[in-house]
């Protein structure tokens, strides 16, 4: 007998039903998917420091309130989520975890997803779109290896650019390989010592969230 | 190593099925899998076979059938298929992909409560 049923119908059930709270409220989720130490807390925090923005953060690891702890520090309402070993985290978790976060008072919900370039990606938790994280100490050949995460990414965040002169990192093969599997995406060279990039990381935010709160219901 | 995930995903939604539906045993559940999704179908089907062992639908077989890629040209309409990021035809850039991101369950034999 036929079926033609999604494999991870269950879960995106659950995305589904996120997708449309977030609606309800003008909300706009982001799924931040990185390698472990590419920076994406610090960009969450250089985030919290510098854009005026309100947000919250859905913080996945598998061990540690660690990374909560630092955002908790600057007053950014957030929760842990410890996947105990879990490579990624899915949609019914998320579900749980937006119970306990100020939804009303934010204009972005900010899941950090585990450490990972690889199953994060497949998973839909929801969100309106992925952004893709990738420090330049982790080498230009990345998208490429990791394609499925860096042609279903909204954005590129390349951290860690101050590094650039001590690198053998090729830049135009990046900037070219990221074109070739993603075409519209575009690339923000960030510095989360000093905050470069930070700006045009909230520009886009700002324009995201004016489209969601335009179409919220 | 989300193919476990995959494979309890795919477990529960047949366990639940075959209760619905009042089936007896499955037999075969035929999955058809995109060339992007990162999945190794090898690792599926052992993940599938240990996720199901000593449950009702032990037994059960998967089977996998791999879909290609393939891109639709935005600007001039042509079909392409493989790893070209550029459309043959005109070169341009802008694609959508029609083919290559499925993660389904196609079908399944089952034998019927008697």
């Amino acid at each position: 007998m036929t079926l033609q049923q999604s494999i991870m119908a269950e879960d995106e059930r659950f995305a589904a039903a996120i997708r449309e709270s977030n609606e309800r409220r003008g909300l706009l989720m982001v799924n931040m998917i990185g390698s472990p130490g590419c920076g994406k807390t610090t960009i969450l925090e250089r985030t919290a420091q510098s854009s005026g923005l309100s947000f919250g953060v859905i913080e996945g690891d598998l061990a540690t309130n660690r990374d909560a702890e630092r955002l908790d520090r600057l007053g950014v309402p957030v929760v842990q989520v410890n996947t105990h070993g879990g490579c990624h985290l899915e949609a019914n978790v998320i579900e749980k975890a937006m119970e306990s976060l100020p939804l009303d008072s934010l204009d972005v919900l900010f899941v950090e997803n585990v450490g990972n370039l690889v199953c994060p990606a497949e998973f839909d938790l929801g969100e309106d779109f992925k952004a893709a994280l990738l420090s330049t100490p982790e080498g230009a050949d990345k998208p490429l290896k990791y394609p499925y995460l860096f042609s279903s990414s909204k954005v590129v965040l390349l951290t860690k650019v101050d590094l650039l002169p001590y690198l053998p990192f090729d830049m135009k093969m990046f900037s070219e390989d990221v074109k070739k599997l993603n075409p519209e995406a575009p690339v923000i060279p960030m510095n989360g010592m000093t905050g470069e990039g930070v700006e045009e990381w909230t520009k886009l935010l700002r324009e995201k969230i004016r489209e969601k709160k335009a179409h919220a219901r | 190593m989300h193919e476990v995930s995959l494979a309890e995903s795919i477990a529960s939604s047949l366990i639940s099925l075959k209760k619905e539906r009042g089936w007896e045993r499955v037999v075969e559940v035929r999955l058809r899998i995109g060339a992007l999704r990162q999945v190794f179908p090898e690792i599926l089907c052992f993940a599938f076979e240990t996720v199901t062992k000593g449950t009702e639908l032990e037994g059960a077989e998967l089977s996998i059938e791999d879909v290609p890629i393939s891109f639709r040209c935005r600007d001039c309409g042509g079909c392409w298929g493989g790893d070209d990021p550029l459309c043959p035809e005109c070169g341009s850039m802008h694609r959508e992909t029609v083919a290559g991101n499925e993660l389904e369950i196609e079908s399944l034999e089952v034998e019927e409560q008697t």
